[in-house]
């Protein structure tokens, strides 16, 4: 392949395990000289997947082995994500020297083409200043980016349905009143958005090539990524692989619905506060604490409306129930990240 | 410990540095070396979402020894130094904002014991002034580039 050349392979429909595994290996491709790639596949059945980072005990393991959803921790960063036939995902992989040092403008710089591409089969999409793919202030792509070697993936997906109730129920969630919340706030915040997989990806493989100056030419595996797809195969596979780094307890319990959007939980004994945040402010709160007695349902509908620090404050007024319930507000405060 | 500020931005400048990739480097009074990452570096890389630290075993100059998560981007931390891991600052996993609280602190991330340290201990930027300048540098280098706003 000649010096110039943006490599497109579209793996068509893949098993779950191959629509993570096969891109890991073009990056470890790219890493090692194949030239800059755009590739695309659509999973053949459902499956769950996890970020780089994040605890395994956010998703619900128990209900995904009774209904079959295999679990697989990727190397780019998010948080846990239901995915199935109904998205294609592509990814972008690009030697590290092509990519801006800053993490946020090499995300951008790397999702721009996708968003010409989402535009290009009718779908007005934008890039929300918190880095989320949206229409308005739904979220219409699930991104994620990592440094594999010497090589910068940006994954995305063009999600044609959706499935938020099965989403639901992949994740942990400490009571079914908190699922149901949680499959509401993705039905108001996640739009799917149904467009021709095929259209997209032709107009993906002209955005990128057009944005990076190459030519795109289609392409194949190395023998080398072959290789390196069936080390990864395996390692994909391995319990320990799938644990991820050990982590000490998490102090808040939280998940992300999209970009400041959470539900976000703090106990303290028999003190508990959780409360469901967007754009920085309280949109739902549940308290509880022996003491509060009868007020709990005017601290609930007092702190809608409120940031969480103002909500600390208003709790106070309390009495000594509200300041441990202010205390658990602070500590969500300081321990949530974007 | 001394900090300055070089153009809006904390340095500590009696540590030494990796300045390429942010790292900063304490020798302790042990021989134990500490590992952190710089003010500059915290900064180009955005908020920071989750961190993680080789727990065990041996780094190597050059290599990574954990990764940081910001804005979805996971990417390597890389050693200044080579050694054996003695500890994680597992405050700094459970709570990256830490790191940004407290760079040249409690933010730090690992310490190991060196076994090169003489030779590598040279290869970064150690003297107060020389420490500021090429943090400077760094700066109007970022700033010329488009990497930190004006």
């Amino acid at each position: 392949m000649s010096i110039g050349a943006l490599r497109v392979i579209d793996f068509g429909t893949v098993s779950p395990l191959r629509s993570q595994t096969l891109w890991h290996a073009v990056a470890h491709g790219v890493s090692a000289g194949a030239p800059p790639t755009l590739s695309l596949m659509q999973p053949d059945a459902p499956y769950v997947s996890i970020g780089f980072h994040r605890r395994l005990d956010e998703i619900d393991q128990k209900h995904c082995c009774r209904v079959g959803l295999p679990v697989y921790r990727r190397m780019v960063g998010g948080g846990p994500v239901y995915l199935d036939d109904g998205q294609l995902f592509f990814q972008i992989t690009l030697p590290l020297g092509m990519v801006p040092a800053v993490r946020a403008r090499a995300v951008r710089f790397a999702l721009d083409p996708a968003l010409e591409a989402f535009r290009a089969v009718g779908i007005d999409a934008s890039i929300e200043e918190a880095g989320d793919v949206v229409i308005g202030d739904r979220k219409i792509c699930g991104h994620g980016a990592g440094q594999i070697e010497q090589a910068v993936v940006v994954v995305g997906n063009l999600i044609t349905r959706f499935d938020h109730a099965a989403a639901a129920r992949t994740v942990n969630m400490p009571d079914r009143e908190t699922r149901g919340e949680f499959e509401a706030l993705m039905r108001r915040y996640l739009l799917p958005t149904p467009a021709d997989p095929d259209a997209f990806t032709a107009a993906a493989t002209r955005a990128y090539g057009a944005s990076l100056g190459l030519s795109p030419r289609i392409g194949r595996l190395s023998a080398y990524e072959e290789e390196k797809l069936a080390e990864i195969d395996d390692e994909f596979v391995e319990d320990e692989w799938l644990r991820g780094t050990p982590r000490g307890p998490a102090t808040v319990w939280q998940v992300k619905v999209k970009a400041g959007v959470f539900l976000l939980r703090a106990a303290d004994e028999a003190t508990q506060a959780q409360v469901s945040v967007a754009d920085g402010r309280i949109i739902r709160a549940r308290l509880s604490d022996p003491e509060l007695n009868g007020a709990t349902a005017a601290a609930h509908d007092g702190l809608v409306g409120l940031t969480l620090r103002q909500g600390r404050v208003a709790l106070s007024r309390l009495g000594p129930a509200g300041e441990r319930l202010g205390s658990l507000l602070h500590e969500i405060d300081r321990v949530v990240r974007p | 410990m001394t900090i300055r500020t070089v153009s809006g931005f904390a340095v500590a400048t009696d540590l030494a540095y990796d300045l390429e990739r942010h790292m900063w480097v304490s020798i302790r009074e042990s021989g134990v070396a500490r590992i952190g990452m710089d003010s500059l570096g915290l900064e180009t890389s955005g908020t920071l979402a989750q961190l993680s630290f080789r727990p065990e075993g041996e780094v190597t100059r050059g290599e990574p020894f954990g990764s940081l998560e910001a804005e979805k981007f996971v990417g390597p931390l890389v050693s200044p130094l080579s050694g054996r891991v003695l500890a994680v600052n597992e405050s700094a996993m459970a709570d990256p904002g830490l790191v940004e609280r407290d760079p040249y602190g409690e933010g730090w991330f690992i310490e190991i014991t060196p076994t090169r340290l003489a030779e590598e201990l040279s290869l970064l930027t150690n003297e107060a002034e020389t420490i500021v300048e090429q943090f400077g540098q760094k700066i109007r280098q970022y700033r010329i580039e488009g990497v930190l706003a004006e």
